[in-house]
């Protein structure tokens, strides 16, 4: 069992219950937007909520899982206890009241800003202080994956870092550094307008800042589901990761790709030249190096397990797939959610297709496809894979489990497919309500209809998740086997000296963001385009 | 037996990102600003940049006269001193014969009485420079400094209102939903109800005469002191019967009938 397995519990269990809270926030919105119930009378009721289902999924969730797992990874692929434990419960606890602190002012009705901010919106300060306490909580949690690395690294020197320990610490610097576009944002432009001290503030200017962050946080969600992608699904299914090295130069990639791409969201925006555009537009395609490596190496490996358990043929191997055990499964549906998306994504990222469906639904139902359905369906897998290891029992509950894998893929696909059409159609995100009755836009409320299925579906997936684990904790005690890791193919002689530590990708990731975001902060800052603030409170 | 990975695969990983950059640089501000434009190609390589031309400031100027300037100041919002609303009060005896001895009109003057200090902050700097025009209150507000005018908005927040807010449970359609295909927002969303924005008045017990007529007035255009042209947007849709609908709904139905 883990020692800190209270501490990775504790981050675990709250991410999960706020999970499911804001799960329970968006099945509302969906069912007040759509033709089953009548318009919803006080708009404001809708955005807050949306504010408060954003706010949990988009930081105080992942955050969560990842801190939560990354402390795991320490434990179990370095295997030495965590360093600064203390710390780590500090950070902990920070995370947790910050997120306490903005959920009550979203309640109250004093932050309907949505998650993205959206000056010239500014909200009740305490808003934005319980966002900084959940991002400060996070940035000591990279300080502590770095400082344990290292104490690794002065005991085994010379020695490849572990694959697991290797992604996490990427995920670690990724965030780190993707956090500090949002951080200048609201430390320096709106939480001096929100606490009094200015009456202006230059809108374009924040959304060029909360570009940086926008995309990569992105990343930063996926990080946990790549990771086991690599070291957790190979292990779990029997079978031996194809290669090692193709693994960390993906994170390695995520690093310098993930940044300089954010202005692919403003490309409706006209503080923003169309050079810079183009150029994030390019960026943005060279994610599809690192993502098709992973799809290589991870159907690889698939293979690989398949053809020792017996199957052959060129697509005869596929029957011979663990197909009953979770982690075969969350991954099957993980990628096909994660290539329905990544193609959806495409047109997103094209600097002419997207103007077709910039800002509609189909937006709002790309990133619920590739977050909601295919990175947190990972999310599930690790809580699975980690639960024995945490609680010391057996998880058991096999049939369970894979209902609530089917549950979440099958509503995933139904509310996020109607979406993508809605959103070609031209409905626009982000509405509280639609008059059905109006000939121009009646055809499209059937797809409104059909999503708040897929989101009900997800919500008793959702419930079960939450019931499996729990049930997990009063389940007979084990003896557990050491728990592992995923192993290479080949065994790792030496790794490329790039490829054990992060100085190269970490450069290239700096550099990158000075050079594709300099000039358009920097011109922004020189044109002096402040606006009055919009002061948002509910009356 | 697999190949080993290249020994210098950092050195490959810079120089294909320094290849990857050049080119999308190369193609982003030099091949793609060169095929359009009447400009000279150095301009269009600076807007391509978002770099824009140096006389953008000037003519935000020129189209702003006639409207409002007005930036709300956090002391305008705040709640006033004491001291703040005595001085406005003693202001405010110079505006008793229309909006009434304690804020509440008698003369189908706006009510005062409750009102969001900064809202009245902000119109009675618009009378002042010249973005609302009135013969009355021009001339009322010219003398007036922004002390004085800080002053006469706390002492009118703090006035007690002549009534209760109307609610929305028997408001009409516009003020609760609005129309979205229409793109006409709720009333609700902006002037409290469901919502608030600041600078959006209280409406709730105004004058039925008045509303009606800043109703029409942003509707042709003669009141053009919203910022963005929140309000001609809104009342250029709307129909005579739903101007009627939204201003019954909130005109004071016990001032109904008085001159």
């Amino acid at each position: 069992m883990i020692k800190g397995r209270y501490l990775v519990l504790a981050h675990f269990w709250c991410a999960f219950a706020v999970f499911l809270a804001a799960l329970l926030l968006g099945e509302w919105q969906m069912v007040m937007r759509s033709p089953l119930h009548a318009w919803i009378n006080i708009p404001e009721y809708y955005y807050r909520s949306v504010t408060g289902h954003g706010t949990v999924m988009a930081y105080v969730f992942p955050m969560l899982v990842a801190m939560g797992f990354g402390y795991a990874i320490v434990e179990l692929s370095l295997k030495q206890p965590l360093v600064g434990v203390r710390w780590a419960w500090f950070a902990f606890g920070l995370a947790v009241a910050g997120a306490l602190m903005a959920a009550a002012a979203v309640a109250s009705g004093a932050a309907t800003v949505l998650y993205t901010f959206y000056p010239p919106l500014i909200g009740s300060p305490y808003f934005y202080l319980g966002i900084v306490m959940v991002v400060v909580g996070s940035w000591i949690w990279v300080v502590l994956m770095a400082i344990n690395l290292r104490a690794w690294r002065r005991s085994n020197a010379g020695k490849a870092v572990p694959l697991a320990m290797y992604a996490n610490m990427a995920g670690a610097y990724l965030w780190a550094w993707t956090a500090v576009g949002a951080a200048i944002e609201i430390l320096f432009q709106i939480l001096p307008v929100a606490l009094g001290f200015k009456a202006t503030i230059d809108a374009g200017l924040a959304r060029v800042l909360f570009s940086w962050t926008l995309h990569a946080i992105v990343y930063f969600w996926l990080m946990p589901a790549y990771i086991a992608f690599y070291v957790i699904v190979p292990r779990a299914i029997g079978g031996r990761l194809y290669s090692d090295v193709m693994a960390r130069l993906t994170f390695a990639l995520f690093l310098v790709f993930a940044m300089p791409i954010g202005i692919h969201h403003l490309f409706a925006d006209p503080e923003v030249g169309s050079g810079f555009k183009y150029v994030h537009s390019v960026f943005t395609a060279m994610v599809v190096i690192p993502t098709l490596l992973t799809v290589f190496t991870i159907c690889a490996s698939v293979e690989i397990a398949a053809r020792l358990r017996g199957g052959h043929g060129i697509f005869g191997w596929l029957r011979a797939l663990p197909w009953k055990n979770p982690a075969m499964l969350g991954l099957a549906f993980s990628f096909l959610m994660l290539g329905f998306g990544g193609a959806g994504g495409l047109i997103n990222m094209s600097y002419q297709m997207d103007s077709t469906v910039h800002n509609t639904q189909w937006v709002t139902g790309h990133f619920h496809l590739i977050f909601a359905g295919a990175v947190v369906i990972m999310y599930f897998i690790i809580a699975y894979d980690l639960w024995p290891e945490l609680t010391g029992r057996a998880l058991g509950q096999a049939r369970l489990i894979r209902l609530q894998l089917w549950l979440w893929f099958i509503g995933s696909v139904v509310m996020t497919m109607p979406w993508h059409l809605a959103g070609l159609l031209g409905m626009p995100r982000r509405m509280a309500y639609f008059d059905y009755s109006n000939p121009a836009i009646a055809p499209q409320a059937w797809t409104v209809t059909v999503a708040v299925v897929g989101g009900a579906l997800m919500l008793v997936s959702g419930v079960l998740f939450v019931v499996v684990l729990a049930r997990g904790h009063r389940k007979p005690n084990v003896q557990l086997r050491p728990y592992r890791f995923s192993v290479p193919v080949h065994a790792l002689i030496n790794v490329p000296k790039a490829l054990n530590g992060f100085s190269v990708w970490v450069s290239l990731m700096i550099a990158l963001t000075l050079a594709n975001y300099g000039i358009p902060i920097l011109q922004l800052v020189r044109a002096k385009t402040d606006v009055p603030a919009v002061f948002y409170f509910s009356r | 037996m697999i190949p080993s990975p290249p020994r210098k695969i950092g050195v490959l990983a810079v120089m294909t990102v320094i290849a990857v950059s050049v080119t999308a640089f190369f193609l982003g501000f030099y091949i793609l600003p060169s095929s359009r434009g009447t400009t000279t190609l150095w301009q269009r390589m600076c807007r391509a940049a978002g770099v824009t031309s140096g006389n953008r400031q000037g003519t935000a100027q020129t189209a702003l006269a006639g409207f409002t300037t007005v930036i709300v100041p956090p002391a305008a919002m705040a709640k006033g001193s004491a001291e703040q609303i005595g001085r406005g009060a003693t202001l405010a005896l110079r505006c008793t014969g229309c909006h009434g001895a304690l804020g509440v009109s008698g003369a189908n003057a706006p009510n005062l009485a409750g009102q969001y200090s900064e809202v009245i902050y902000k119109q009675l700097l618009d009378f002042k420079r010249g973005a609302r025009v009135d013969a009355v209150m021009g001339a009322m507000v010219a003398p007036l400094s922004d002390q004085n005018i800080l002053d006469l908005a706390h002492y009118y927040a703090y006035l007690p209102k002549a009534e209760q807010d109307h609610g929305l449970s028997d408001a009409p359609a516009l003020v609760r939903v609005g129309d979205p295909m229409r793109s006409i927002a709720p009333c609700a969303s902006c002037h409290g109800g469901s919502d608030g924005k600041v600078g959006a008045p209280a409406l709730d017990g105004e004058p039925k005469a008045y509303l009606r007529e800043q109703l029409t007035a942003f509707a042709d255009g003669t009141r053009h002191n919203d910022a963005n042209a929140v309000m001609r947007d809104e009342a250029r849709q709307m129909t005579g019967s739903e101007m009627a609908q939204v201003t019954d709904h909130y005109a004071s139905p016990t001032q109904e009938g008085t001159p």
